[in-house]
């Protein structure tokens, strides 16, 4: 009976102790790290990957060329902005209509007589992070712009 | 120590199931994003089916008349962008057709009554259209349209009440680029009635 009397203490001692430590922890509140919005170094290159500045003076003709590169790539123009300079577009992954390809392009004047293209291409909702895709991108835009030029 | 035959079988064992794994892999469609920002060699010939220029300067009366067009062909418009000539326009129609309605009906004939194949009951057709200059004083401009539809699939049995809608499973729904020629050719041919002008292929 004694024994048992001692156990029942040193278990209410035990989850006394637990409880102590659980509110210190509750109390605690974590604190954000402060480099928490700087840009990490895989977000750089990722940016790096989907910009490029092309030689047209002109932010509208640019705009429409790479509506063209778009629609050549089989893409559907679903939103476009001229003020903006904003391209939306998506295509299905033919002959695989499950997959959905989208892209958000944004044109901007620099200075120069130059415009700053940026793509950002989604597959199945999640965002390419692939350095070929935003290549072969450029590369169709690059001949677009050429023809609009000649 | 291992026999050699007993190895030989192991190995030989290991490379059927290896070969099986390849074929179900080649069984299933896989899709790479970067070849979808490559041109295609029919890139081509989806662009000649969906573009036609024509010899005008008025950019806002080509893109009314298209507007007017895709009206009169059922179309509700749903985006216009004018400063880049750019349209979207939607209309949803019934997807039944005759063929699947026949083999339907004798699928479940052969089935003794048990199996109701589901058959496409609904669509929702969808344009994206685009017209610019194609030369320096803007004379020239070229209209490129493109129409792809979503097809809804269902047994169409149960009804929702009001005698015209059916239930359709969700998941049951495909979408497709529509590719037929003679589709473009109606839609230009309008438009070059509705401009006076004709409509030149690439």
């Amino acid at each position: 009976m004694r024994a048992l009397r001692r156990i029942n203490k040193t278990m209410v001692g035990r989850l006394l102790v637990l409880a102590w430590g659980l509110a210190v922890v509750a109390c605690a509140a974590p604190q954000p790290p402060p480099e928490l919005l700087a840009p990490t170094d895989a977000q750089m290159k990722l940016r790096s990957f989907q910009t490029r500045s092309f030689d047209v003076a002109d932010r509208k003709q640019a705009i429409r060329g790479v509506i063209a590169a778009l629609q050549d790539l089989g893409f559907i123009i679903e939103r476009a902005n001229e003020p903006l300079g904003l391209v939306t577009a998506a295509r299905f992954a033919e002959p695989n209509y499950y997959d959905v390809l989208g892209i958000t392009v944004t044109v901007r004047s620099q200075a120069g007589g130059r415009v700053m293209i940026r793509a950002n291409a989604i597959f199945n909702n999640k965002p390419i992070e692939d350095a070929k895709v935003y290549q072969n991108f450029f590369a169709t835009l690059e001949r677009s712009l050429f023809i609009m030029r000649k | 120590m291992r026999s050699p035959r007993r190895s030989l079988k192991r190995r030989g064992s290991a490379a059927l199931c290896l070969l099986a794994l390849a074929l179900l892999s080649a069984c299933v469609p896989q899709t790479r994003p970067d070849e979808f920002f490559q041109l295609a060699p029919e890139s081509q010939v989806h662009k000649a089916a969906q573009t036609r220029y024509f010899e005008t300067a008025d950019d806002i009366e080509l893109l009314s008349a298209s507007a007017a067009v895709l009206q009169d062909l059922g179309f509700q418009v749903s985006e216009s962008v004018y400063p880049l000539g750019y349209l979207r326009a939607t209309k949803e129609r019934s997807a039944r057709e005759r063929n699947q309605s026949i083999a339907r009906f004798f699928v479940l004939l052969l089935s003794m009554g048990r199996y109701l194949m589901p058959v496409d009951l609904h669509q929702k057709i969808e344009a994206s259209m685009v017209a610019r200059p194609v030369n320096e004083d803007a004379t020239r401009h070229e209209v490129r349209i493109q129409f792809y539809r979503i097809v809804w699939k269902g047994d169409g049995q149960v009804s929702s009440g009001q005698g015209q809608s059916h239930y359709i499973p969700p998941g049951e729904q495909r979408m497709e680029m529509i590719r037929d020629p003679l589709i473009y050719q109606q839609f230009f041919a309008k438009l070059s009635k509705a401009v006076f002008l004709e409509a030149h292929k690439i």
